[in-house]
């Protein structure tokens, strides 16, 4: 191939003269002559039977709408009053019962946002508590209260088809991998490890929180302009909780202040839209930042590994994960499974025993959370690499280098794994950091440490995009694609491959905004998908683009199809680029006519084979695999606990990279993201009532909070059929933070801490169990 | 969230803000920098019938030195007291301890009257006024009074302030010759409130003897803790480091802190012995260099 031109450059984002300048649509911006606001009653129970409702007060209220009930709602003709990506188990609003705290039981529509919060005080909501599930363990037991009676599958995504309808337990998906004999493996061993690691329920934290804006038209269609990472999903969901023809709903997206997972499927929407069918007015509902604590979370996640060794190799791992999903599947289920099966790691292990759990619990919802489930595992099978490398004596990087797959070498899954940049990714975080160098200096009261860590996360496949290129005859292109630019700079990526496939300059191709009635449909804009599908898509679509181009420009220039080239928008006999013809030319040629438009559209669809439901196995699990490696530099003071990390290294197999700096924004940006996650982000629940859902508890890093040494690698190992070698980047850097940092701390400390976040009193804790002594404080058990 | 419905006031004098308070009492807040009253406005911890803006009386907006004393208006943003030359050189504890307190943006807008008035058990400028022995200037339609920094303060988020009045002024101690002073504090984030935190000042005499020492301690009770017996411990001695330690554990022995999100009761009592040694070294470190400054 030859060298790209305009793939492989940093160029400048598309969206960030405007977006620093304060120029972008949000969705919170839109005015619209007689919008309505909306605020919402909620849950103060975990889990509660509604017994009635008295709103009178709260309607009679001047300014105040509508004020509407979830069993209003259930009685609405043609309006199915549940929701779900994977299971409708989502009330609009709550029917009979509610299942966590925070749930929304009333709507209320008022002409402004104080007057909706001042009508909420005056509605009355008589309950009858009922028992509470809460530990994600307790739960998964038979015999638990039960968050829900039966499960109803959606039936919207080919990767759920598996979802089964059951009952009368809280696990709503086991997923089961079995490869080898691991009994075996334990029988024979040298040595047997048995860990536990927990990560707990946290927050995505994106800018803005979720708002959602809904009017009809003059023609009653029902127009969504929401903060959505998943346009195409929206609509489908509406279509049914409306009963309305798919075309009959439009759902456009401005850009994003960041999503993270938070904003995938159905959120807001639903309620919304009935709110402004009810009214007949446009209705904006706004979360607050406190309510977005109550709509989504991160999954907290108890992972117990047992792992066999032998002569020094480890022979044998069982893992046994449960994802506490909270009052409602949303995608935990694929979460479950997508995590589930890689939860023994990206090593070559004979017996694998996987059983991976999605636990209902009267929380609220856990959904994708940029890494979809894998840092979870991955914090735990990496601290126990370190584990036992350490019980060992041999050196982690080696420990793992040695078990590390290589090209081709089947995953646990059987699949064998391609553009598997491991190695390469482990091999610069320890030459980065000098792994093999000195100790770093400690003094007296403060020691310092190293730590690395390794792993991989697999694409969601099947999953589909398509795209629309448009190209006009001046040469200028529209991409219409359901993308979401949500800062990870797709616009960009994407204009950069429209641009290098049809030869014309990245300034001439503008992305046209995620809108249901223009552009095709897109599974979601998450998982690390949109570069290499949407890249895909987009590459397709242009070539088509440029074939149409090449038979004009072939008869006009009377040269052979094979010959030509297109560059800084011309077309031309490879080697004489004076010759060629502009694309005005080329326009003119096949229509006689400017302001004409050439289309291009194409789907990229890549397949899997299902796994196993009893063995996990499966030939082709994914599409792409997304190597990382992270290193770390600590310092902890030994007197207070406090944990600083000073240097820090982000690695990832980016493929090749499009554009080289959003890649390393993309691996810099993960890691911040999961930094939080090591140090400082836990929700807390005492009996159900969260303790610290607002940011003057919750904690997040800011930018002061970040390594004095911050840097990122990237490790391009080209994917065969990515758009020019590419895979995808946006989860990478979140995969291997957090044992990375437990790994520096113990080899700074000799402490081992297992469930994050990494506290300083877990710390202080940790030491004064190492070594007692008489005259320290006493720090708490 | 948003506010409840409020009635707003700005008055533009002194007398006319006592005439507000003297009329709506406990119907009326006075609103100062916002960074503390304007959450719990929108969390609806606080719905005040009238917030009374006292922003426009930029009299109260003021450093300067006074009868001896470093007079601090109480409208004063908490960033002069960061860059103010006569703050430096006066109270140079105030200066430097000022950066912890919150962000620039909070401290461009929070005042000095809002902060201590506001009371937060591990506000900094609470546990600087208890152990400098700062005294508030309070008025109301009635006159004028003083009332000492262990007076002033109650409990948590709780003063001794009647509804009708205000605080207009803090005065602060002029730092004498040979002294030093530090602020430690434990935070999980650059910029937190303190999970724990101690101040302290020494002064020594030209044999490095201590003369004088206070220390007071933030986030181990209600209001900023104070002992005067654990600051005789090492008054008269030289600051060695058993000295240190065993002021350390007394004060970790006597303080009684609660639990929290952020750290345990124990925690607290560990962290704030440890903090104690660290900020009397570092002051005594300080006002040796001072001495020698001085010769
Ligand atoms: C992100 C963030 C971080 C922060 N971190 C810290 C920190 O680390 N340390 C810290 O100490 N604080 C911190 N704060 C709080 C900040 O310092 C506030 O500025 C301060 O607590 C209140 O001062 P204010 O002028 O903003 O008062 P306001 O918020 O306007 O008022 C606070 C209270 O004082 C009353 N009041 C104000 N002035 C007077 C007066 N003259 N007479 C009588 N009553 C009065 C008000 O009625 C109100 O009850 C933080 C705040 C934020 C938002």
């Amino acid at each position: 191939m030859s060298k790209t031109k305009i793939v492989g450059q940093s160029v400048h984002r598309k969206d960030a003269a405007r977006k620093v300048t304060g120029r972008i649509l949000h969705v919170g911006n839109i005015e619209m002559p007689g919008l309505l606001q909306v605020a919402v009653l909620r849950s103060p129970y975990p889990h509660a039977r509604i017994i009635g409702i008295q709103k009178s007060r709260a309607e009679a209220m001047e300014g105040v709408v509508l004020v509407l009930t979830g069993a209003e709602i259930a009685a609405m003709p043609d309006v199915d009053p549940y929701f779900g990506p994977a299971f409708k188990d989502q009330p609009i609003l709550a029917i009979d019962r509610v299942l966590h705290v925070g749930d929304p039981v009333v709507a209320v529509v008022a002409v402004d946002r104080r007057r909706a919060e001042d009508a909420l005080e005056l509605i009355e909501v008589d309950y009858e508590p009922l028992p509470v599930v809460l530990d994600v363990l307790e739960a998964a037991k038979s015999g638990s209260p039960l968050v829900h009676q039966e499960f109803k599958p959606a039936g919207v995504f080919a990767d759920l088809d598996h979802m089964e309808a059951g009952e009368k337990s809280n696990v709503c998906y086991h997923f089961k991998l079995r490869t080898g004999d691991v009994e075996a493996a334990f029988r024979e061993a040298d040595r047997i490890f048995e860990d536990t690691f927990t990560s707990p329920p946290a927050q995505h934290m994106p800018m803005e929180p979720h708002v959602t804006l809904v009017y009809l038209d003059e023609d009653e269609k029902v127009n969504v302009w929401t903060a959505t990472q998943s346009p195409s999903f929206v609509r489908t969901q509406l279509s049914t909780t409306l009963g309305l023809p798919m075309n009959r709903i439009r759902v456009r997206v401005p850009y994003l202040g960041g999503g993270y997972g938070a904003k995938l499927y159905g959120k807001l929407e639903p309620l919304v839209a009935l709110l402004a069918l009810e009214t007949r007015r446009p209705v904006r509902y706004a979360l607050s930042r406190e309510e977005e604590f109550q709509t989504i979370t991160k999954h907290g996640a108890v992972a117990r590994l047992k792992t066999a060794v032998k002569d020094g190799v480890i022979t044998g791992r069982r893992c046994e994960v449960f994802f506490d999903t909270g009052a409602y599947a949303d995608i935990g289920p694929r979460i479950v499974h997508k995590s589930g099966y890689t939860s023994a790691g990206p090593y070559r292990i004979p017996n694998v025993r996987i059983d991976s759990f999605c636990v209902y619990t009267n929380k609220p919802p856990a959904g994708a959370f940029r890494g979809f489930g894998v840092p979870q595992v991955i914090w735990a099978y990496e601290s126990q690499m370190d584990i036992i490398s350490r019980e060992l004596d041999i050196d982690p990087v080696q420990f793992r280098m040695h078990h590390a797959l290589e090209e081709g070498e089947p995953f646990a899954t059987g699949t064998p794994v391609h553009s598997f940049g491991l190695k390469e990714s482990l091999e610069q975080a320890a030459e980065a950091i000098e792994w093999s160098g000195p100790r770093p200096q400690n003094n007296a009261t403060k020691v310092r440490g190293k730590g690395i860590a390794s792993g991989v996360k697999a694409v969601l496949t099947p999953s589909i995009s398509g795209a629309v290129v448009m190209m006009n005859s001046d040469g200028s292109v529209n991409v219409l694609s359901s993308t979401v630019e949500m800062g990870q700079g797709s616009d960009t990526v994407l204009a950069q491959i429209a641009a290098e496939e049809l030869g014309v300059c990245f300034d001439q191709v503008h992305l046209v905004q995620p809108d249901t009635d223009v552009t095709p449909y897109d599974t979601i804009t998450a998982g690390s998908r949109s570069t290499y599908h949407m890249g895909n898509a987009v590459r397709m679509a242009s070539m088509k683009i440029k074939a149409q181009l090449f038979g004009v420009a072939a008869r006009a220039l009377e040269a052979n199809l094979e010959d030509l080239v297109a560059r800084d928008g011309r077309i031309f006999v490879s080697g004489s680029q004076e010759s060629g013809m502009s694309m005005r030319d080329v326009f003119l040629a096949k229509f006689g006519s400017l302001g004409t438009t050439i289309i291009g559209e194409a789907i990229f669809e890549p397949r899997a084979i299902p796994t196993d439901p009893e063995t996990g196995r499966s030939e082709k699990c994914t599409e792409y695999w997304f190597p990382s490696a992270s290193a770390a530099e600590v310092e902890v003071d030994l007197e207070t606990g406090q944990v600083k990390v000073v240097k820090f290294l982000s690695v990832g197999d980016t493929g090749t990279a499009i554009n080289p700096r959003h890649c390393h924004q993309q691996l810099l940006g993960a890691a911040i993201t999961q930094l939080g996650m090591t140090l400082f982000e836990e929700m807390v629940f005492e009996e159900g009532q969260l303790l610290n859902g607002s940011l003057l508890d919750y904690q997040i890093p800011s930018v002061k909070d970040l390594p004095e040494h911050f840097e990122s690698i990237l490790v391009e190992v080209p994917h065969e059929t990515g758009p020019f070698g590419a895979k995808g980047v946006g989860e990478t850097g979140t995969l291997t933070v957090s044992p990375a940092i437990a790994n520096a701390i113990e080899d700074a400390t000799g402490v081992r801490i297992r469930d994050l976040p990494i506290t300083p009193e877990k710390i202080l804790r940790g030491l004064a169990e190492k070594d007692p002594k008489p005259g320290r404080a006493e720090v708490p058990q | 969230m948003k506010p409840a419905k409020f009635e707003y006031k700005d008055p533009h004098s002194v007398e006319e803000t006592l005439d507000l308070l003297k009329q709506y009492g406990w119907d009326a807040k006075i609103l100062a920098g916002g960074q503390s009253l304007v959450p719990m406005l929108n969390f609806r911890l606080a719905s005040p019938e009238i917030l009374v803006d006292i922003n426009r009386l930029q009299d109260l907006d003021y450093v300067e030195e006074k009868d001896g004393k470093l007079a601090i208006g109480a409208l004063t943003r908490q960033t002069t007291l960061e860059f103010s030359e006569t703050v430096k050189s006066r109270c140079g504890l105030l200066a430097d301890a000022t950066e912890l307190i919150g962000h620039p943006q909070t401290r461009n807008r929070g005042t000095v009257g809002g902060s201590i008035v506001h009371a937060d058990p591990t506000a900094e400028l609470t546990a600087i006024a208890r152990a400098l022995d700062a005294e508030m200037v309070i008025r109301s339609k009635d006159g004028e009074r003083t009332d000492s920094a262990e007076d002033f303060f109650v409990s948590v988020m709780t003063t001794n302030l009647e509804p009708e009045e205000m605080l207009v002024e803090v005065r602060f101690p002029i730092a004498p010759p040979g002294s030093g002073w530090a602020f430690e504090e434990f935070v999980l984030r650059h910029g937190d409130f303190a999970v724990v935190g101690v101040t302290a000042a020494v002064t020594l005499n030209s044999d490095e003897v201590c003369t004088d020492a206070r220390l007071a301690a933030i986030g181990v009770d209600e209001t900023a803790f104070r002992d005067p017996a654990l600051e005789e411990i090492i008054k008269g001695e030289k600051i060695t480091d058993s000295v240190l330690k065993e002021l350390g554990s007394q004060l970790s022995e006597k303080v009684e802190p609660f639990d929290d999100l952020h750290a345990s009761a124990a925690q607290r009592k560990h962290l704030v012995g440890v903090l104690a040694q660290r900020a009397l070294q570092k002051a005594a470190n300080m006002a040796v260099e001072n001495l020698r400054g001085e010769n």
